[in-house]
């Protein structure tokens, strides 16, 4: 629910997204529109292909929509140069993968200090910060070791850290506990909304679990291109599938 | 699998045409540089030959004086030996020719032209009785005459000594037509009128004969069998005694490419170095290529490809490449040859005074031989990456993961090798190899191989140490060590060229300084006078007059002088150049530092018939202080006692230097081919030159200060190794092509970490930026190795090769501007090697991430 004055921290508005091979064409998206306020976790669920990653893309600034406008904190993100997207999402935005995607030559603390290297900081002045995030998710006494030594439910709370590193306003997650084990996967997804609701993040998360799609605040599912509050959660939602109709923007 | 092959050809050429690309750089650039050298190499026997043939051709052996010419009396003696069918008389001159058109030696021939010879050098119209009539009549090449613009009938000048002679073209003769390789600077005059214009001296410089045929005139044509020929050889010899020599066309070759052995040996050998940081290259790309495409050999070998089918079909390929890169390697080693082939001559016609090179040599079983050495090295350099990938199963193949390097394992024993190899090869010289002339070269192989072998260790123990401190240099040296298996190839491959880089400039660099401090001492008079006939080397006959020597010592200014002869003789089986000089000279014993020997004992032995020694002779021939020198001489062999032995960088075939006086006794009286003038103090060597220049213009004479003679010799020292750099450089190409390939390679096979690194808000630059640090931590890295391996090789070369082949001690010295101008230029090249890769890396977009999850 988006608190009155205050932009969402992302908003997508009439997005279209069409893949284009050779002479063929696929459509992605279908005049998708949504609102996030700060704060909320979303969770975003659907049949491979549905176009669950793509909408995260487009989130992130990685792809651009064919048509309407993909606003992050207000930005469109469609009027800003590459360069200027780039830094948007190093600044505002947190990245988890399904994959984890941790560089196996860099330490645990080293992986997660990683966003800020790139930024231009220097290690040593974000050690206090990822030793603090590391703490926080059980991992303080494994800074030092060899990514390859953790477990896959470690791995991706490294890969949390990292994403937290850097105060994002957005944290984009898709599917990340998806190589991890059941027992694995609800600890992983719990941590995450703790973490991400005492940063004061908003979270928007790609997953196949009712489960795990059922712990965000607002759940929404993908068809066709179209997307519509989960079954299940909009059974128990005030926000109903009605409110996704174009011109009429779901603030979730 | 052919079939397979050809349907995926086109396909595999498309996608991978970098790595397709450096692979046949690889072969081309070795094959250019072994070719280029063994063109040179050939090139310069060749004209050796070819000069030799079109002179000698009718003869079986050739009689040579070996201390200059002798008397004609042995003409007679020759002939009347019962094998000998036929004799010609030959005598030499070599006379400088200025023209508009340049200047350069003419070398004449005086023949017989009223014997019958294979080439008519009379003429088309015969002309025998002009020849033998007209004065000045001379026969000179078609390809010279085009060249100056002359016709038969024209008349050209040309000096000799003192002396400006007229000849009048009485023929135009395509020697070259009868023997390909010979000088175009070659004529030939009748024999009497050039023994008159030599000062009608009755001596010869060669006689060649015929031997007789058994089955008469049927047989003439053919050659005689080898087992006669050596026998008529060796009666001769024992005949005319041993200040002459008995030497067939054959010999006479052999002995060319004596002189020449060592110059040749070294040039092979760096040209081989190129060959062998090309392998590297070949290595790097097969292997890039391999992983690649390595799904496709998984594939393969699922549907039943066997190993050796598999292997067969990526060493097919590999031979195609290499075929490429024959291709275009044998045209860029011909051009290359032909590119410096100047300077080559000019080293060949300056220091081992043999006939410069006119036309490059490129026979098909030379070209063939590159062909081959450049396939079975792209074949040598593919087949480890080759049989790696035939030998692994196909579920790892297929599977999506990385192949896991075995390199990293393999590291501490691979180092230990190459510091195992290096110690054996170390101990080996200390116990056995010192007296073995190529002693040196093996020390230099132990050291090159062994810089590879470290190169991994070195790089995975330097990179993994870098601490991480921002996302800029240290990032990219820390991650070097990912891909050991590649970026090590590419640090050693630089490594080696670096290596020679820094070692060859250390030698360069010691050797020029040692030279300039030498000549500093030595070349100590102030004006040096020579016929512009007069070549160095003791080889020319060209001499000053007595009367001129005189007015030269009376002229103003002029408080000493100094008198030089020389000549080739032989001490033993050594061809030496002899001079004669005025020794009492006052303070002239700076003019030879002494290695071995007291001054003061040294200058009284020389003066009572001793003789000085330089450093390469004593070396070869194993004398000291008070040995005899054994020297032929026209009368037979002296045996003078040494008075010293000195140091010289003029020669390293070895000189000896006798007293005027002593020089009289053995060779007769005669005036000198050089003088030195000591001005008084406060005088001006250089207006003295000039004034000194005017005074004598009518003579064709060179006047030279002393710091003009020094920088010419410095013009000559640095001409000699002119194509030593230019292999260098080649060297230094294919390495930093190695870094691009690399880096390329990191580009590919790491998308998704770099996906990663846009996907966390990493802009292009920042990635280009990590890829140019690492293409400069490569050249860091490489530095670093090449650096200590090139100090190691400039050891080896300035005390154990120059002093085993040259017998030249060499002062080490530091060029730091050299080398701070090489390391400049490995990391601009190193730079710019990775400019491209860089780029393409830097496009990566962080929509990669989600293709590539392994």
């Amino acid at each position: 629910m988006q608190k009155k004055g205050s932009a969402p921290v992302l908003a997508f508005e009439n997005v279209c997204k069409i893949y284009t091979s050779g002479s063929g064409w696929r459509s992605v998206l279908n005049s998708v529109y949504f609102e996030v306020a700060s704060g909320r976790s979303i969770s975003v669920s659907g049949r491979s292909g549905s176009g669950k990653s793509t909408l995260l893309n487009l989130a992130a600034g990685i792809d651009l929509p064919t048509s309407g406008r993909v606003l992050v904190e207000g930005r469109d993100l469609s009027s800003l140069n590459e360069r200027a997207r780039t830094r948007l999402r190093r600044d505002r935005i947190g990245m988890v993968f399904q994959f984890f995607h941790l560089l196996s030559h860099l330490s645990v603390e080293e992986n997660v200090v990683l966003p800020e290297l790139i930024a231009g900081g220097r290690s040593r002045q974000f050690r206090p910060r990822a030793q603090e995030l590391l703490e926080r998710v059980g991992l303080a006494d494994r800074c030092g070791d060899n990514i390859q030594k953790l477990s896959g439910g470690e791995m991706q709370r490294v890969a949390i850290c990292r994403a937290l590193l850097r105060r994002p306003r957005l944290i984009l997650a898709d599917e990340p506990t998806g190589s991890l084990d059941d027992e694995s996967s609800a600890g992983v997804m719990e941590l995450m909304l703790r973490l991400v609701r005492e940063e004061g993040s908003t979270l928007i998360f790609v997953t196949h679990s009712p489960e795990l799609a059922s712990l965000a605040d607002e759940a929404l599912s993908i068809h066709s291109g179209v997307l519509e509050p989960a079954p299940a959660f909009a059974a128990r939602s005030e926000v109903g599938s009605a409110s996704l109709s174009p011109g009429e923007a779901h603030s979730l | 699998m052919i079939r397979y092959y050809r349907l995926a050809l086109a396909a595999h050429f498309r996608q991978g045409r970098i790595l397709y690309f450096l692979t046949v750089l690889g072969v081309a650039l070795g094959v250019a540089a072994v070719l280029a050298i063994q063109i040179i190499n050939r090139s310069a026997v060749g004209a050796f030959r070819g000069s030799v043939q079109a002179i000698s051709s009718d003869a079986d052996l050739s009689i040579l004086g070996k201390s200059g010419p002798f008397p004609e009396e042995v003409f007679l003696k020759a002939l009347d030996d019962p094998s000998v069918e036929r004799a010609w008389p030959i005598v030499r001159s070599e006379v400088r020719v200025e023209s508009d058109s340049g200047s350069f030696f003419l070398d004449i021939y005086g023949l017989d032209l009223t014997a019958p010879m294979r080439i008519d050098w009379r003429g088309e119209a015969d002309q025998l009785g002009a020849a033998l009539s007209q004065e000045g009549w001379i026969a000179v090449s078609t390809p010279l005459a085009r060249r100056m613009g002359w016709r038969a009938g024209d008349r050209f000048e040309a000096t000799l000594g003192v002396e400006r002679l007229q000849f009048r073209i009485g023929a135009l003769i395509d020697i070259q037509r009868y023997s390909p390789q010979a000088s175009s600077k070659l004529a030939v005059m009748d024999i009497a009128q050039l023994q008159h214009l030599q000062g009608g001296r009755g001596t010869l410089h060669q006689i060649d004969l015929r031997l007789r045929r058994e089955g008469g005139a049927a047989r003439s044509a053919e050659p005689p069998p080898a087992q006669t020929l050596r026998a008529a050889r060796d009666r001769l010899q024992d005949r005319l005694g041993p200040s002459l020599q008995v030497l067939s066309l054959d010999d006479r070759e052999n002995q060319a490419r004596d002189l020449l052995g060592a110059f040749r040996l070294n040039l092979t050998a760096l040209s081989l170095i190129s060959l062998f940081v090309g392998l590297f290259l070949i290595y790097a790309s097969t292997q890039a290529s391999l992983v690649r495409r390595r799904a496709e050999f998984g594939l393969l070998r699922s549907l039943g490809a066997s190993r050796r089918q598999v292997l067969g079909l990526i060493l097919g390929e590999v031979t195609l490449l290499a075929l490429l890169g024959v291709a275009l390697g044998v045209p860029l080693g011909y051009w290359l040859a032909t590119l410096r082939i100047d300077l080559v001559s000019a080293t060949i016609s300056n220091i081992y005074l043999l006939n410069e090179i006119e036309s490059v040599q490129a026979p098909p079983q030379l070209l063939a031989t590159a062909a081959s050495i450049g396939v079975l090295g792209a074949l040598l350099g593919a087949l480890l990456p080759a049989w790696d990938m035939s030998r692994r199963h196909p579920r790892d193949l297929l599977s999506a993961i990385t192949l896991r390097e075995g390199i990293s394992a393999a590291t501490r024993p691979l180092a230990a090798l190459g510091l195992g190899l290096l110690t054996a090869t170390g101990a080996w010289y200390l116990a056995w190899g010192q007296g073995w002339k190529p002693a040196g070269f093996v020390l230099g192989i132990g050291l090159l191989a062994a810089i590879p072998m470290a190169s991994p260790l070195a790089v995975k123990a330097i990179c993994s140490r870098v601490r991480l401190r921002g996302f800029g240099l240290s990032y990219s040296v820390r991650t070097l060590s990912l891909q050991l298996q590649k970026t090590s190839t590419a640090v050693a491959t630089l490594s080696i060229a670096v290596c020679m880089l820094i070692g060859i400039t250390l030698m360069i660099g010691s050797f020029r300084k040692t030279v300039e401090t030498w000549m500093s001492s030595t070349v100590q008079a102030d004006v040096y006078v020579a016929a512009e006939s007069w070549r160095g080397g003791a080889r020319s006959d060209a001499r000053l007059s007595d009367d001129l020597v005189k007015r030269m010592a009376d002229f103003p200014g002029v408080e000493a002088i100094d008198r030089l002869r020389s000549r080739q003789v032989y001490s033993g089986p050594f061809r030496i150049g002899l001079a004669g000089v005025d020794v009492a000279l006052p303070g002239g014993e700076q003019r030879f530092p002494l290695m071995e020997g007291d001054m003061d004992a040294a200058y009284r032995s020389a003066l009572e018939g001793g003789v000085f020694i330089s450093e390469p002779l004593a070396r070869r021939s194993g004398l000291g202080v008070g040995d005899p020198l054994p020297l032929t001489v026209p009368w037979g062999e002296a045996k003078l006692p040494v008075a010293g032995i000195y140091y010289d960088y003029a020669s390293e075939r070895g000189a000896a230097v006798v007293d005027w006086s002593t020089y009289q006794e053995l060779f007769g009286p005669g005036p000198p081919s050089n003088v030195a003038l000591y001005l008084a103090a406060g005088i001006d060597a250089e207006a003295s030159a000039e004034q000194l220049r005017q005074a004598f213009s009518e003579y064709p004479l060179r006047f030279n200060s002393n710091r003009r003679l020094r920088r010419m010799a410095l013009e000559i020292f640095d001409q000699t190794f002119a194509v030593v750099r230019i292999l260098q450089a080649m060297s230094l190409l294919i390495a930093v092509c190695g870094i691009t390939l690399t880096l390329l390679i990191l580009a590919r096979e790491r998308v998704s970490e770099l996906a990663l690194y846009r996907a966390l808000g990493a802009r292009r630059l920042q990635i280009f930026a990590i890829f140019v640090g690492k293409g400069l931590g490569m050249a860091l890295l490489a530095l670093l190795l090449g650096t200590i391996g090139g100090l190691a090789l400039a050891a080896i070369l300035i005390y154990v090769i120059n002093r085993d082949y040259f017998g030249w001690t060499i002062q080490a010295h530091w060029p730091w501007a050299s080398l701070a101008a090489q390391v400049a230029s490995i990391f601009a090249a190193a730079l710019l090697a990775a400019v491209y890769p860089a780029l393409r890396a830097s496009r990566t977009p962080a929509a990669e991430l989600a293709k590539d999850d392994s």
